[in-house]
């Protein structure tokens, strides 16, 4: 049965944004979709990565190993010796290979955390979106909860509360930013059950597993996405933060934050120290949040 | 003929909170109150009414998708559950729904054929390839060609979107569609071609629809019933041709002449209704009707008048057509 | 709206009562505090006097109880390291903690509001750029970083503002509170002003701004009669949580200068797990943010009376 409405092809809309990106210049009509910033960034997170898988391979030194005759040597631009480039600490251990691994520690929880916030969030967004009624209330007061204080205060509190160990950090900073993903998850996952494709599909008699497993999750997986570059940077700075009070990681691990506070000891003899971990965050972080930034812009307009 | 679907005395309260905040009244909207019909198989039921008459949430009833307040819904024989346990989840097999908004009720993430093979994998029928090719078999019969068929939702246009909801409706050969608003979501042109689908697929499965619209010319076209819901209840009930042509009841009487029609006498004048459009939280004493109806009378607005026959295998509930209640006024 | 508002309160009590919990949950889950405080070496008998004096060795729920009562009377409980009063020490540095803050409070205002009014009312200018730009880099650089780059150009290179620390004498010193000052307030404002230019941005966009520019009212007074009230909603929500912060956002800029504010008080307690000193002051910083939550629910329905019983229906719903 063929219909009016076959005759129209979807091609049509598509040629007539290709004829004005045509007018722009193909690389004009590159940098537009991508500008320098963003792929600046892109690169910069693939760098990160790349650092943080291979970094055995790539550090020179053993990050514990100490050169007490090297105590403090400047780096290379600053004079130094290309022993080591970015310099050594006060225990003359090697920059560079602290740093590198201190990227790996830093990232490997930013993304632990990350994953375990995404994933507590969409299941108590589920929950509660599933059962309304008293489920979604205790939720929703939850998500109020933890909205309403400040996550540093309350991540000292189970600091002093717990101690410290590896572990104990990595769940805590699971617990950052996961009322964000709980509130996306609830609202779509509800909008989707009252007059959308997961009520249609819960009403042909598909399992709440299969409904929001198969159907809800990729279909919200977009704007979950640009929730977790919002999430990630925040937490690599939340790290960085406690690990700089030197409440985060513990010694004689390192990471980013970590280096920062045992180097502010030496800000007036060697800067250098602390100069390349910074460095490292802030560029990390405004990398994220760049690329961040554009995806929200290509992948989720409504969301700001 | 045994029935495949009987209602009887369905009803669907609401608990609300009239206006005021803390301090407001709880209130009771009477949705549904009192709604019973029965549908033979392979038939179709019509039932129309203005927005909030309540004839949606009657689909919604009988799908099982709401509990309800009062009455019962029997579906081959037995009654059907309203909490999705597992004899709900067996029915889907034998009872579906086509929504009104297509677009809405497709994954919009999934193609035309994977959306229309799903419920058969729900079900666990066949193997992948058997159900692509069932599904691949069923959108043909809708009128949606192979090339058509790996699209997405939002390549699609809106009658083709109907189309694959249609076909994931009757991928598992249910024995009854309930259709809410199947039309309204779509161009006039195209209404005209779901509609002559729905009776062809109707000839071509045996399946029995329950068509609810708030639109006349729909309902005339493909059913062989019709049934006029006003604030939760049927007025009036027969089929098509006669109840289109000679409606007994005033609100039917009302809204068959707000059809624009060339062939209306010249002196058939248009019935315009007066008062306050119906609140379902408020529902009048007596008949629902009476305060905007032209012809109501003292009885009106004190004593409900019950859906009695009134020949020709029509009913309708109005105390201007049994003979004592207007005698008495 | 009165509905709304109740509803609100309600929120608040239960977000305490959590918090509450939260403290006292985690204190008893966290061992036996006798173990942590005075070594597992100290004798039976020290161990045991501590329990008592503690009221550690009653049931649990016995504690659960008194721990409120006590919260009742006021009583936070003594700091487990040098018993003294554990909201007498917390009291005493949070005059120190409002003195940096109330000042880069000002200061994040003074610069984020304009900023980001002034970008979003000259979208795509140079200065649009040049705010956003800032704005980035404020908030993706840690506030650490921010503090320990200031320290480095101003004092060690410059050397025109102290490193940190207090007054000599104990006083409050001006020249010390600048640095932390502007640390603080410019991290701030870069928040502030994205918020408010996204904010403008969404509502000048909005079809009543066009109605009001096309109806021919000047565009100043378009701006500031329909934009502005508008756009303020968002940004006041961010502004009240930055007011609940002003006791707990330093926490990390005290410690980077020396600041011998409740923050680096706080920081000291954890290492040392002094936890009734810890309770205090995650008890007062929620009040805090608590408090001013209920206050930006209130401004919400007074700048826009639609939500007054919009929000009640959401609420309740």
């Amino acid at each position: 049965m063929a219909s009016v409405d076959d005759l129209r092809g979807p091609g049509a809309g598509i040629e007539l944004e290709a004829e004005g990106a045509a007018e722009r210049g193909l690389l004009g009509r590159f940098f537009l979709a991508c500008p320098p910033l963003v792929l600046f960034g892109l690169a910069w997170i693939a760098l990160m990565l790349v650092v943080a898988v291979f970094a055995d391979a790539l550090a020179p030194y053993e990050y514990t190993a100490m050169d007490l005759r090297a105590r403090l040597s400047p780096p290379v631009f600053m004079g130094g010796a290309w022993a080591h480039p970015l310099g050594t600490d006060e225990l003359g251990r090697d920059v560079l290979s602290r740093l590198i691994v201190s990227i790996r520690i830093s990232l490997l929880i930013a993304f632990a955390g990350t994953f375990i916030s995404a994933f507590i969030g969409v299941v108590l967004g589920f929950l509660a979106a599933h059962f309304r009624g008293w489920v979604e209330h205790a939720v929703l007061t939850l998500i109020d909860f933890q909205a309403s204080m400040p996550f540093m205060i309350m991540a000292l509190a189970v600091l002093a509360f717990f101690g410290n160990t590896l572990a104990l950090f990595v769940c805590l900073m699971g617990f950052y930013g996961w009322e964000r993903a709980a509130r996306i998850a609830r609202g779509l996952t509800i909008a989707a059950n009252q007059q959308g494709y997961a009520g249609a599909v819960r009403n042909i008699g598909a399992s709440p597993f299969r409904v929001y497993v198969l159907h809800v999750l990729p279909n919200i997986a977009s704007t979950l996405i640009v929730s977790i570059t919002l999430t990630f940077p925040e937490l690599i700075l939340l790290e960085s933060g406690l690990s700089f009070l030197g409440l985060g990681v513990q010694p004689p691990m390192t990471s980013l934050g970590n280096m920062v506070g045992y180097g502010r000891d030496y800000l007036q003899s060697a800067p250098w120290t602390l100069l390349s971990p910074s460095v490292v965050i802030v560029l990390t972080t405004f990398s994220i949040s760049m690329v961040g930034d554009w995806l929200r812009d290509r992948l989720d307009p409504t969301l700001q | 003929m045994s029935a495949l679907l009987e209602v009887q005395d369905l009803a669907r309260h609401f608990a609300v909170r009239l206006p005021g905040g803390l301090l407001g009244r709880p209130g009771r909207l009477r949705a549904v109150d009192g709604v019973s019909f029965s549908l033979a198989p392979g038939r179709t039921l019509g039932i129309v009414g203005e927005s909030g008459c309540g004839k949606s949430t009657t689909a919604r009833l009988v799908l099982g998708l709401e509990q309800a307040t009062a009455g019962i819904v029997r579906f081959e024989g037995r009654p059907v559950p309203a909490r999705r346990n597992a004899d709900w989840r067996a029915l889907r097999r034998r009872m579906q729904m086509v929504y009104q908004d297509p677009l809405g009720a497709l994954d919009r993430r999934l193609p035309a054929l994977s959306q229309v093979a799903e419920p058969l994998a729900v079900f666990g029928i066949g193997t992948r390839a058997e159900r692509r090719e069932r599904a691949a078999a069923l959108l043909a019969s809708v009128g949606l060609t192979p090339r058509l068929q790996g699209r997405y939702p939002h390549e699609l246009s809106g009658g083709q979107r109907q189309r694959v909801v249609l076909a994931r409706a009757l991928v598992l050969e249910p024995a009854l569609l309930v259709c809410d608003e199947p039309t309204s979501a779509l161009d006039v042109s195209i209404q005209a071609q779901v509609i002559n689908l729905l009776t062809d697929l109707q000839a071509e499965f045996g399946v029995a629809l329950l068509i609810i619209s708030h639109d006349l010319k729909v309902v005339r076209q493909v059913s062989h019933e019709v049934a006029v819901m006003y604030l939760g209840r049927i007025v009036e009930q027969g089929e098509p041709e006669a109840l289109f042509r000679a409606p007994a009841h005033p609100y039917t009487k009302a809204l068959v002449s707000a059809i624009p029609s060339p062939w209306r006498s010249e002196g058939a004048q248009r019935i315009l209704l007066e008062g306050d459009p119906p609140n379902p939280i408020q529902v009048p004493a007596g008949c629902a009707f009476h305060p905007r109806c032209p012809w109501a009378m003292p009885v009106c607005a004190s004593e409900r008048p019950a859906l009695t026959e009134i020949g020709g295998g029509r009913r309708a509930a109005c105390h201007l057509l049994t003979p004592a209640a207007s005698a008495a006024a | 709206m009165l509905h709304f508002l109740a509803l609100r309160a309600f929120r608040a009590l239960v977000t305490i009562f959590l918090v509450l919990s939260f403290a006292f949950v985690i204190l008893r889950l966290s061992g036996d505090p006798a173990l942590l405080i005075l070594s597992p070496e100290a004798p039976p008998e020290a161990i045991e006097a501590f329990r008592k004096g503690w009221g550690l060795d009653a049931p649990l729920w016995k504690q659960y109880l008194g721990y409120f009562i006590n919260l009742a009377e006021g009583n936070f409980g003594q700091s487990m390291r040098d018993g003294r009063s554990a909201i007498a020490l917390v009291a005493e540095r949070i005059p120190a903690t409002l003195a940096i803050t109330l000042p880069a409070f000002v200061l994040k205002l003074a610069i984020g509001v304009p900023a980001g009014i002034y970008a979003a009312l000259h979208r795509n200018s140079l200065a649009d750029r040049l705010v956003m730009s800032f704005s980035v880099a404020g908030y993706t650089m840690p506030s650490f970083v921010l503090g320990l780059v200031l320290v480095l150009v101003f004092s060690v290179n410059l050397g025109w503002l102290p490193s940190g620390g207090y007054g000599d004498d104990g006083s409050i010193d001006l020249q010390n509170a600048i640095l932390p000052v502007v640390t603080l307030g410019l991290g701030g404002a870069a928040i502030l002003a994205r918020f408010t230019r996204s904010a403008m941005l969404e509502v000048l966009g909005q079809p009543y701004i066009r109605t009001a520019s096309a109806k021919g009212l000047v565009w100043r007074r378009v701006v500031s009669a329909h934009a502005l009230p508008n756009a303020a909603i968002p940004t006041v929500t961010v502004v009240g949580f930055m007011v609940g912060s002003l006791i707990a956002g330093a926490v990390v800029v005290e410690s980077v200068f020396s600041w011998p504010g409740a923050g680096r008080l706080l920081v000291s307690a954890v290492a040392n797990r002094d936890l009734a000193v810890v309770q205090c002051i995650l008890l007062l910083v929620a009040a805090t943010m608590i408090a001013s939550n209920l206050t930006v629910d209130a401004l919400y329905s007074w700048l826009d009376p639609r939500l007054r019983s919009l929000r009640a229906v959401k609420a309740g719903a």
